[in-house]
């Protein structure tokens, strides 16, 4: 008799949650156009009511991720003409190698750009990420001084292909800054006002250096002109400098 | 033609056949091997059972297929790279083990916490338990063939994943908490969210309590079943529902207050059973409290820093790299070397959901600790299953695999 009941019972709460899903279930349903209704609670999470239906038609209907949601880093390069890093293609990598330091698994792999004087310059000309590897930690994004590299929203990733498709290089990496501000536009804002305050101060600092040297009756002119002289002078010291120890190597020799 | 007479018994055989000869009755238990790939063994979890018929004459739990060297690795990583591993340990509540860490690691450093910071914490932790209470609830349930609870404790678990997402953006491994605070500050829709699930929660328990808590199948699988007495459980030095169960009221949160606790306003159940089904109701009755706890410290969540402003442990914000040279120095510094705590040893243990979770971090001086060890609560917990299952029926130790609830990669590491 027990057993009975208890079967009842228990089949009694499943039949009300099936008759939950026709009745509050039809409320969340997605409309014609295959839209979620906007989510009342958690943004882009589950339906946050405990009665009614909870599944989502994956792949057809996808809930939108949070911003902060990361998986695998993507490299930022900026569109805008007369950028001031235009000249690196607008990548804003500057490879300073924080990234791969900083990376626990070790997942990153950066090669510096050099110039025809063979002496390195800010940019990478290779840089790859072994999606295998990483772990998503997202500690990349957060370190890189110059914004540089963000986490990516794109979480399927699946291939026909495990070895040279899972290597991620510099062209599979770079994205346009019109991404990362759409799915990151608190941190995009972040990173603008950044911009804007950091312009500001260093005009403020200008036009405060400016009003001294008025304020101190320097002449602008001879004031750079003894600047240029100074400049000189350093010069010629490191010239010197350098033939001593070319000479001290030599004697060496 | 006789007719054949059924009266009579029939005459012997002419014929002897040998006879069969004598097998010696052997009165030794049957080896059982339940596991590693068992699915109610959560993980990989061996348990090589002797029986006699169907009672249990002793249980070995054979751990070590889920090792991963978590431990050795920490020596051989940075304290922040760190970090990533802890949570990885016990996946079912990993912000009880990063907190274990990070408190370890600012103990080390001797750093000051933010007020913001610690509440945030206390909140995610108290969220990460009643997370971690409802898997136990649902694959109790699943284990003992009551199929239906584990649907609807998943979907309260969601929410909760979803808002670890929301604040670290990963559902299992945020790495939110950082020595010295926290990673970034909460994201605006922190607080609707929390109050949301907090709100839905108590009806939810009650949902899970009307399909569990008065069955009839559930109490006859659990009640009476895997008990352990007071003086066992302290013995085999087990914590949490386990200890609890048994009469014992030991709580950390208590006893070695941490993260503030002793400020807030809670209890901790008992009972004394000390049976499966005690354990069920503790649990139950925990993820109440637990919601009580959470709405105390979100409803006192100050303003301020989320991170302590010690440039040598946490990093400067970004706004400050693009003014000063000294900001950029302290950002390079860091993530390249690290900080390197005093030489030295510490302890921090938490009441993680299945009992003291304790992190040991030794350092020498280095960027790197010398020793990072676990005192992980599953593996404690695990040595108490023969006790409760010596001498009961074969079946009753699913109940008790269940209801001692061990995450295998915490036993492992």
């Amino acid at each position: 008799m027990g057993y009975g009941m208890g079967v009842l019972k228990g089949m009694g709460i499943t039949f009300r949650h099936m008759i939950e899903t026709y009745t509050i279930g039809f409320k969340l349903q997605p409309s014609a156009a295959g839209d979620l209704p906007a989510p009342t609670g958690v943004a882009g999470g589950m339906p946050t009511v405990t009665g009614g239906m909870q599944t989502i038609q994956y792949p057809e209907e996808k809930l939108p991720v949070p911003e902060r949601f990361r998986y695998l880093p993507f490299l930022l390069y900026d569109e805008e003409q007369g950028h001031e890093r235009a000249h690196f293609d607008g990548v804003r990598c500057t490879a300073c190698g924080i990234c791969a330091k900083v990376c626990p698994p070790q997942c990153i792999w950066i090669v510096q750009g050099k110039g025809d004087d063979g002496k390195p310059r800010p940019v990478c000309t290779e840089f790859y990420i072994d999606s295998s590897i990483c772990m998503s930690c997202g500690f990349c994004a957060e370190y890189c001084p110059f914004d540089a590299i963000k986490m990516d929203h794109e979480f399927e990733l699946s291939s026909y292909e495990r070895h040279e498709s899972w290597v991620y290089d510099l062209q599979e990496l770079l994205h346009p800054v019109a991404y990362h501000a759409a799915i990151h536009p608190t941190d995009y804002a972040r990173e603008v006002e950044e911009t804007r305050a950091k312009d500001e101060a260093k005009r403020t600092r200008d036009a405060a250096k400016a009003a001294a040297a008025v304020a101190a009756g320097g002449d602008p002119v001879a004031d750079a002109a003894a600047a240029e002289e100074a400049k000189r002078l350093k010069m010629e010291a490191r010239e010197r400098m350098l033939a001593a120890k070319k000479a001290k190597e030599q004697g060496g020799g | 033609m006789t007719p054949i007479d059924l009266l009579t018994p029939p005459a012997p055989p002419t014929t002897t056949r040998p006879a069969p000869p004598s097998r010696p009755v052997v009165d030794e238990p049957m080896v059982l091997n339940i596991g590693p790939h068992h699915p109610s063994t959560h993980g990989v979890l061996r348990v090589v059972v002797r029986l006699d018929g169907e009672l249990v004459v002793s249980a070995d739990p054979d751990v070590g297929f889920l090792h991963t060297g978590i431990e050795k690795t920490f020596e051989a990583k940075t304290y922040v790279k760190g970090m990533t591993l802890a949570p990885r340990m016990g996946y079912l509540s990993p912000i009880h083990n990063s907190l274990a860490y990070v408190l370890a690691v600012e103990k080390l450093l001797g750093v000051d916490v933010p007020e913001r910071a610690t509440v945030i914490r206390v909140i995610l932790a108290e969220l990460d338990r009643i997370a971690s209470h409802l898997v136990f609830v649902g694959i109790h349930g699943l284990d003992l063939g009551a199929s239906s609870a584990v649907m609807y404790t998943f979907r309260e678990r969601e929410a909760i994943l979803d808002i670890m997402e929301l604040v670290g953006g990963a559902r299992m491994f945020p790495i939110y908490i950082r020595p010295g605070g926290l990673s970034s500050d909460l994201p605006p829709e922190f607080e609707a969210a929390v109050t949301d699930i907090l709100d839905r929660l108590p009806a939810a328990i009650d949902g899970y309590e009307r399909l569990l808590t008065n069955n009839v199948f559930w109490k006859d699988r659990t009640v009476g079943v895997a008990v352990i007495s007071a003086e066992e459980a302290l013995a085999l030095g087990t914590g949490a529902h386990i200890l609890r169960a048994t009469g014992v009221a030991y709580d950390l949160r208590k006893c070695a207050p941490y993260c503030g606790y002793e400020d807030y306003e809670f209890d901790v159940p008992v009972r004394t059973e000390g049976d499966a089904y005690a354990r069920y109701l503790l649990r139950i009755a925990e993820m109440r409290e637990s919601v009580k706890i959470a709405r105390q410290a979100l409803s006192r969540l100050p303003s301020g820093p989320y991170v302590t402003a010690d440039r040598k442990v946490a990093p400067p914000p970004k706004h400050e790299l693009a003014t000063s040279m000294e900001a950029v120095i302290h950002h390079f510094k860091l993530w390249t070397e690290g900080f390197r705590p005093p030489a030295g040893e510490a302890y921090a243990a938490v009441e993680a959901p299945r009992g003291e979770m304790g992190m040991y971090v030794v350092s020498d001086g280095t960027a790197k600790p010398w020793r990072v060890h676990m005192r992980s609560p599953s593996f404690v917990n695990l040595q108490a299953l023969e006790t409760m299952v010596l001498g009961r029926q074969v079946a009753d130790l699913v109940t008790a695999v269940a209801s001692l609830d061990p995450v295998m990669g915490e036993v492992d590491r």
